[in-house]
């Protein structure tokens, strides 16, 4: 809402308060406050008479003018076309500041010299939207010459812009912003009383309904209209309120709709079909074009007014284009009514069309305004289209006249706030509203006014005395309530995941949820249909990832083509599905990893990823991870894996297949994905001692041949198995294949360390299991010592 | 004979054939030479018989001496050998001490996240716990139990990514405060903040993000009031930015709380006095706040004739975006590694 002050200080009084001030007051009591601007920007303007107007001999675009502006004739030279002998003119002259800060000094124009301008409204700062006027602005054959131009104009005003809260629907008229700089600096308010005389002849007409989503309908008839423009203060008003003026009737229908926050429409009286209004729902696929000349598809439940026979407007959203009020209109029919605020909601955002009036019935109007309305709107159109006004006023009104009266104690009001106010304070705070109110039985009964529909309940009152009163002044105190703060045992989890990984030298990552469709299964391990929105946001945000491994590939890919070397990230994401939302973690990795150095970087593989998830299995007591070779669409068919702790699948590693990361310009680039919730649910809950053993452990190392397809975790598995818990642990420590190696057989290297907890191992005693070992292998691998 | 000259002569000519020894080989031919069994002070002794009973004392004592010195200049020499010798070693171990050393370099959480545990564990320290729920909510939690039935103006606030009729995205963390009550079953008090993605239909630019993070915090119990809500919000405030940072609260609308507020902090830039950050204003908005509405109490089975309580709710970007003067929201989501990496 766009307040002008000059305005606003028709109902209350500003005296001794700047616009800034008034406008730091509202954002601490009322409303934020978008802006606070003069109407326009320019400055020291007059009202000059165009003497003669001389083409210039060099640029015949140019016009050069004797312009009387008082006190002086001044020659000015003038660009624009419409400039003509006996036209009164807004002149700026030297010193002058116009639209954009432009100063006025004199100058010499193609040699003509000019002591100033002769101005478009444009220059003056006013958009184009408001006036339509291409060339300079030409004033009215009476204005003053030698006048302050602005002032005639009444564009000496400064504009408070409030950015309002849905709530507040009754500071989207100048009544409301009125009554609440009233309240919130305890003034006088003054509001005008519509005084209308009406002529003897009699209002035969007819109003009927036949829904209930149209509870008021008040309307009178004036005779006679003489269309005009406004006069020159309305005008200003409506533009500093950013509608544009259009002629007497349209704008005073505008203006009481600014002032009281009451929509009005006026119909031009002779295009109705017969003397009568009908309010009825409109039918399914109906149609009616509107006052912007747009034909629109209307639903069942959308309001229609109609004559009866047509309809000529779109209850509380727009007239029609049919009956619109025009320079040959003489009889108007104007109408003032109230409307169902969701339905006006959803025939207007369907439609897509918000007019003032719907802005205004969908957030709720004041029904005792609408009458008021009426009348101040006739009042106007008899001073200024000199309308007659037709005997009585038609109307049906079906809404409740009951009083909304809400109690509330002060106790309530100090236990909710903190505070400790007295009954004074609360008293002086509904007064200083002109909420009316009753004591009774150690209560306040309070009042709601129909204008402020947002009242409904002791919160909202309690609301008001916090503002007026001003909730900084409440103390700083903290919540009584005692308890135990922590995180659950799986938040800490997962904050231990990043932890980890972010000190192995991995960085987190937060990727957008929202993805392309045809990419959701790309990089997952189990394919399924992804959640999808029903109105996508675009093709790249349309459906929901079941894999943070979406959005990681692609951030390899990002970097990679910013030339970043190593790309190492992570995020825990989740597999979002309509019922759950199992969380993932995600790692992608792609270039040198540690130790990154000139004397060796080892390469990074399938193998530095899985040492990474191998770091985190043994930083997190997670169960021990086993991988099994496996086939997944998009990854290399040769190295990737399904992880498993015991039976259950947990994730998958792998590197993604050459042929898709060079659809994204990037090679070598290794994910992996782990169900965290499953890991969590499995892991050792806490660490357990065990003694460490006063003997020393003995390691051999055996050389082994065997088929070249054979995986050495099922050697390692069959060798566990031999030694059960006598062995604490076995590594591969070398890999071969070649030279002095058959064909089709390779050689592996593997440590065994055995730690006796006992008594010293006697070397016999290891030679021993060693040879069961040897046995074992032979037996269930066909691996024999090299 | 003159023993003792002899013997200093032998002195001289080991001091002097000890100057060419260069490895401990040659030190031990030398010392063979002078103290073997073959070396002529090795054969004095036989001159002992020559001797009266009184000179043999005298004469013993002055071979034995003798030999000492000879093997003490040997001894002397060994060390400086070895001494040399573990000198050499460490010389041929020099390195360039300003080469560079292997690449160690941490990751990092995400910025966004760190700010979230951060104000995590000053809630945490305040006595509130964690509570996470789906992204993925219906339109009833999301909005209805809030307050916002369909077709409320305030939906406009937060224009939603829906699914189906009845499943969208949520557009704020506060369903999961709803949950946590229904949880409650209305019984105990609650303290609890709620981080979490939530998402709005809006076009990617530098200040909108369809998906951002929020956190929201909830406290119901008897006695709870608005002044604890002021107190909290400013001691979070003084956390987050600083101790010198003030807050002012402002009469707003959410239709979940009654009454709402915004809350400002004083402008870290220009310390209040209004700088192009804050718009002139000397305060920035930081979050939404007020006192939960009876509504939703009730829709939550919390009783509001015996329980109230507060929320707030912030945008996590929002403030990584003021606490680093990062210009742009969706710097965040790219996940430039020269972005992320910055925040240690
Ligand atoms: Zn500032």
């Amino acid at each position: 809402m766009k307040v002008s002050l000059s305005w606003l200080q028709e109902y209350v009084s500003l005296e001794g308060i700047t616009p800034d001030e008034l406008a730091s007051t509202l954002t601490l009591r009322s409303q934020e406050i978008e802006a606070v601007y003069p109407l326009i920007e320019a400055d020291k303007l007059l009202i000059g008479e165009v003497l003669s107007v001389k083409k210039n001999e060099k640029a015949d675009k140019l016009s050069v003018c004797d312009v009387n502006t008082g006190k002086k004739t001044l020659q000015i030279v003038c660009g624009a076309p419409n400039v003509k002998k006996g036209q009164k003119v807004v002149v700026a002259l030297p010193g002058a500041k116009l639209a954009g800060g432009l100063k006025i000094e004199k100058t010499t124009l193609r040699g003509v010299e000019s002591n100033g301008m002769i101005c478009s409204l444009t220059e003056l700062g006013l958009d184009y939207k408001y006036h339509h006027e291409d060339g300079i602005h030409v004033l009215a054959d009476t204005a003053p010459v030698g006048e302050d131009a602005i002032e005639y104009l009444a564009f000496n005003d400064t504009v408070v812009e409030l950015d309002l809260t849905p709530n507040r629907s009754d500071l989207l008229s100048m009544h409301g912003v009125a009554y609440d700089v009233a309240a919130i600096y305890d003034r006088n308010l003054k509001l005008p009383t519509p005084e209308i005389i009406t002529a003897n002849q009699d209002n035969a007409f007819t109003i009927e309904t036949q829904t209930d989503k149209c509870p008021s309908y008040y309307a009178r008839i004036l005779d006679n209209v003489t269309i005009a423009p406004s006069p020159r203060w309305l005008q200003a008003r409506l533009i500093a309120a950013g509608i544009r003026p259009i002629n007497n009737v349209v704008d005073i229908t505008n203006y009481v709709m600014l002032e009281t926050g009451q929509p009005l429409h006026a119909f031009d009286l002779d295009k109705l079909s017969a003397n009568r209004v009908l309010v009825r729902e409109a039918k399914q696929g109906e149609t009616f074009i509107t006052l912007d000349e747009d034909k629109r598809t209307l639903e069942e439940g959308d309001v229609l007014i109609t004559d009866g026979e047509k309809p000529i407007a779109l209850g509380g959203v727009m007239g029609g284009l049919d009956t619109e009020v025009g320079d040959a209109t003489v009889s108007l029919l104007l109408e003032s009514a109230t409307f169902d605020p969701r339905q006006i909601r959803r025939t207007s955002s369907r439609l897509d069309l918000r007019s003032e009036s719907s802005i205004r019935f969908e957030r709720g109007v004041d029904p005792e305004k609408t009458p008021y309305a009426l009348d101040r709107a006739c009042a106007f159109l008899a001073t200024y289209a000199k309308a007659s006004i037709r005997n009585g006023v038609r109307y049906f009104d079906h809404h409740k006249t009951e009083k909304r009266i809400i109690p509330i104690a002060l106790e309530k009001v100090n236990n909710v706030l903190g505070a400790q106010y007295t009954k004074e304070d609360i008293k002086s705070v509904f007064d200083r509203l002109n909420f009316s109110y009753e004591e009774k039985e150690g209560r306040f009964l309070v009042e709601a006014p129909s204008r402020r529909v947002d009242i409904e309940t002791y919160q909202d009152l309690i609301e008001e005395i916090g503002r007026l009163k001003d909730f900084n002044e409440l103390p700083d105190t903290l919540p009584s309530t005692v308890s135990i703060g922590s995180l659950s045992a799986y938040q800490r989890f997962k904050r231990d995941i990043r932890k980890t990984l972010s000190a192995l030298g991995l960085s987190e990552a937060i990727t957008y949820c929202l993805r392309e469709k045809e990419r959701i299964n790309d990089l997952t391990r189990e394919n399924e249909s992804p959640v999808e929105l029903s109105k996508p946001l675009s093709k790249a945000h349309h459906a929901l990832v079941l894999s943070p491994l979406t959005g990681l590939f692609d951030v390899v890919a990002y970097n990679k083509a910013r030339k970043q070397e190593s790309v190492h990230v992570f995020e825990i994401g989740k597999r979002y599905r309509k019922n759950e939302e199992p969380e993932r973690l995600g790692i992608a990795m792609h270039g040198p990893f540690h130790p990154r150095h000139w004397q060796k970087t080892p390469p990074t593989n399938f193998f530095t990823l899985k040492g990474v998830v191998e770091a985190l299995q043994k930083g997190l007591r997670l169960p021990r991870l086993s991988y099994e070779k496996a086939t997944l669409e998009n990854y290399h068919p040769h190295q990737s894996a399904v992880v498993k702790a015991g039976d259950t699948t947990v994730g998958h590693i792998g590197k993604v297949h050459p042929e898709y990361a060079e659809g994204y310009d990037v090679e070598d680039v290794y994910l992996a994905e782990l169900a965290i919730d499953k890991l969590f649910e499995m892991r050792q809950k806490a660490p357990t001692y065990r003694a460490v053993s006063k003997y020393p452990g003995i390691s051999r190392d055996l050389a082994l041949v065997v088929d070249e397809d054979l995986a050495a975790g099922e050697l390692q598995k069959t060798v566990e198995r031999t030694l059960e818990d006598k062995l604490k642990e076995s590594r591969v420590f070398d890999v071969y294949t070649g030279k002095n190696i058959e064909e089709g057989k390779k050689s592996l290297a593997i440590r065994l360390v055995f730690e006796a907890r006992e008594e010293t191992l006697q070397s016999k005693e290891i030679d021993c299991e060693i040879d069961r070992v040897i046995k074992a292998l032979k037996e269930t691998h066909n691996a024999r010592l090299r | 004979m003159d023993i003792q000259k002899r013997i200093e002569e032998l002195e001289e000519a080991l001091k002097k054939e000890l100057e060419n020894v260069k490895t401990m080989n040659d030190l031990q031919n030398v010392k063979s030479k002078f103290l073997g069994k073959k070396a002529e002070i090795s054969g004095f002794m036989k001159h002992m018989k020559d001797l009266s009973n009184d000179e043999k004392p005298a004469f013993g004592k002055k071979v034995n001496e003798g030999k000492q010195r000879l093997s003490a200049l040997i001894e002397e020499k060994r060390e400086a050998l070895r001494k040399a010798a573990i000198e050499e070693k460490l010389r041929q171990e020099t390195i360039d001490v300003t080469l560079d050393a292997p690449d160690f370099t941490p990751g990092g959480v995400h910025i966004l996240n760190r700010i979230v545990e951060e104000i995590e564990d000053i809630f945490v320290g305040m006595g509130y716990k964690i509570k996470e729920g789906p992204e993925i909510e219906t339109d009833e939690m999301n909005f209805e139990k809030l307050n916002l039935p369909k077709d409320h103006p305030a939906r406009d606030m937060q224009d939603s990514l829906y699914i189906t009729e009845e499943l969208l995205l949520r557009t704020h963390t506060s369903p999961v405060q709803v949950r946590t009550m229904l949880e409650y079953g209305g019984k105990k008090p609650v303290k609890i903040i709620c981080p979490g993605k939530v998402y709005r239909r809006d076009d990617d630019d530098a200040t909108h993000s369809h998906q951002f993070l929020q956190i929201e915090g909830l406290v119901v119990d008897k006695n709870t009031t608005m002044s604890d809500l002021k107190g909290t919000l400013n001691t979070i405030a003084k956390a987050m930015f600083g101790e010198e940072r003030e807050i002012r609260l402002r009469p707003s609308y959410f239709p979940f709380t009654e009454p709402s507020v915004e809350v400002d902090v004083t402008c870290a830039n220009c310390a209040g006095e209004g700088c192009n950050i804050c718009k002139q204003t000397g305060y920035i908005e930081i979050l939404g706040a007020g006192m939960v509405n009876d509504f939703v109490l009730k829709e939550s089975g919390y009783d509001p004739k015996i329980y109230q309580g507060f929320a707030f709710g912030l945008g996590i970007e929002r403030v990584a975006m003021l606490k680093y003067g990062i210009e742009d929201i969706r710097h965040f989501y790219t996940n430039d590694l020269r972005f992320n990496t910055q925040f240690k």
